[in-house]
């Protein structure tokens, strides 16, 4: 017998490594927050003084990538490090769906989270990468509870909409967020056979589905996210019943963006107060100039990738 | 503030884990046998700030809600109520960064706290993410005998010094709770275990301060 060949290929890495509570509890400690795209270190700082609980560090906002079209990967680790050096909240990156190798290089980084992003080119249009191995916590987006199950049940320990990113639309944002609500009081209602019919109808794990069912909620944290463009925007996500708010192009593509992102942070914590809401919607200046989701091409649709 | 057989005790609901706080809290009190009727409340605003007896900060992000506590006119009546009202607060994670007197690493240019506890901390101490992580902790103030604490770390701080005076609730050399007077704070999260302990022993704590805070107006009256 000659010795073996090699079996290339490892990337399906053994038992969870750490524990999922310490995973989720980073997304706790982030609802009722905002976290802010950011393409360099001037723009984390402007972030981080405005009170965002987090930065996104990405080469270009998803605006951007939109109108210079091409191939989007996940960004240069010296820009990722130049912003985790310039601010002390954590800082997330975003990886190509299924590119488990961007993620394992993100994890060396050392950012807090990774987002499997639709914003990115897809680098696999069948498998999502497996979550469960990292040692890094993973946010996914999803447009139904079905989706959104099927990220948890890969590892995700933080959920957030897809809507339409860098349209500044938000109108994606709530019907996604909707669609999940209306799904899971659906499923509150149903009894264990019905779960486990309506579990295959949605394509969701039947333990994952009758855990959201009891809760009433999502098991994980749940963001808002894609077309977020003023306070009144964010508001409107936490009153849907969001845990807390991205937002992408919104702030760096408006006109004054320090002070809309200060804005849209105190109306996220007093979205509730349409007082409030009222004064830190004053003069903010130009919004981001905004793209109707209704009038965009199929194939430029961001959100339908993921599967 | 309340009637005297009713209190209500605010989480602080600027931005992060307060529900868990809220959830437990609730949870703790049916447990605790006591006269008083125990009310819990968010608190976003002074106003509703001036109905509670006793207060959690939870954790989140220390700069975010020092900045939102500011713009939200929030952070002086914070600090009357825990350095001159000298009510009990609780803060967990970030909450003993806002805490504390002074904390390192914080973001350029530092961070507005509020303070009560004569410490420095540590911000992020053990790294970042990937460094978090859960570990039994012997807290002795629970009682003798009890099964050890899990603690949930997450991008943690430590009380990196401390002065003489307080009484330190560890003998590991990282400091990770710590009380003096009114002021209690602790580096990881008990809101994430479901563990109701340490809710009950400061519930507790609560009703003593109103019992010795009743017992000195009594005294005054009668002067």
């Amino acid at each position: 017998m000659s010795t073996a060949l090699p079996v290339n290929g490892n990337h399906e890495r053994s038992a969870p490594s750490t524990d999922f509570t310490v995973k989720t509890g980073l997304a706790r400690m982030l609802k009722g927050g905002v976290i802010m795209d950011v393409v360099n270190a001037e723009q984390a700082r402007i972030a981080e003084e405005a009170g965002a609980c987090a930065v996104m560090a990405l080469e270009r906002v998803p605006a951007d990538i939109r109108v210079q079209g091409g191939v989007a990967r996940m960004s240069d680790p010296k820009l990722i490090k130049e912003i985790m050096e310039a601010v002390t909240i954590p800082v997330m990156a975003k990886a190509r769906i299924g590119h488990f190798v961007e993620c394992q290089i993100l994890e060396a980084l050392g950012v807090d989270y990774i987002d499997e992003s639709e914003v990115l080119t897809p680098a696999d249009n069948t498998h999502h990468v497996v979550k469960h191995g990292f040692k890094v916590p993973f946010v996914c987006g999803c447009r139904n509870l079905g989706e959104a199950l099927r990220r948890i049940s890969e590892g995700a320990a933080m959920i957030r909409t897809k809507g339409e990113a860098g349209t500044g639309d938000v109108v994606e944002a709530v019907k996604h967020m909707r669609t999940v609500t209306a799904e899971i009081r659906r499923a509150v209602l149903m009894s264990d056979d019905e779960l486990y019919v309506y579990a295959k109808e949605i394509g969701a794990p039947f333990d994952l589905l009758k855990e959201t069912a009891k809760l009433g909620r999502l098991p994980v944290v749940n963001f808002a996210a894609g077309g977020v463009a003023t306070p009144a925007d964010a508001a409107l996500m936490m009153q849907l019943g969001c845990d807390g708010v991205f937002v992408g192009s919104g702030i760096f593509k408006s006109g004054n963006a320090a002070v809309r992102a200060r804005a849209i942070v105190q109306a996220v914590t007093h979205y509730n107060d349409p007082k409030v809401l009222a004064e830190v919607s004053c003069d903010l200046g130009e919004a981001m100039v905004g793209l109707n989701v209704d009038t965009l091409p199929e194939s430029q649709k961001l959100a339908k990738r993921g599967w | 503030m309340s009637g005297n057989d009713s209190i209500t005790v605010g989480v602080l609901a600027l931005q992060g884990a307060f529900s868990e706080h809220l959830e437990l809290l609730k949870k703790a009190a049916e447990q605790i046998e006591t006269p008083k009727k125990i009310g819990f409340i968010s608190v976003k605003t002074p106003v509703d700030l001036e109905k509670c007896s006793a207060l959690i900060i939870p954790g989140g992000e220390s700069t975010t809600m020092a900045l939102i506590a500011e713009r939200s006119n929030i952070l002086e009546p914070l600090r009357e109520f825990v350095k001159v009202h000298r009510r009990p607060t609780w803060g967990t994670c970030a909450g003993m960064i806002l805490l504390s007197e002074a904390a390192n690493r914080t973001k350029k240019g530092g961070q507005a706290l509020i303070g009560g506890l004569s410490v420095r901390v540590n911000r992020n101490h053990f790294g970042r993410q990937v460094e978090s992580f859960d570990a039994p902790l012997d807290l002795s103030f629970l009682g003798n005998d009890e099964a050890p604490f899990r603690g949930v770390f997450i991008r943690a701080p430590i009380v990196e010094s401390i002065l003489p005076k307080e009484e330190c609730c560890t003998n590991a050399s990282s400091i990770v709770a710590v009380r003096q007077g009114n002021v209690v704070g602790t580096s990881f999260h008990p809101e994430l275990t479901g563990d109701l302990r340490m809710h009950k022993w400061w519930l507790g704590e609560i009703l003593k301060d109103l019992t010795r805070r009743e017992e000195l107006l009594h005294a005054q009256e009668n002067h």
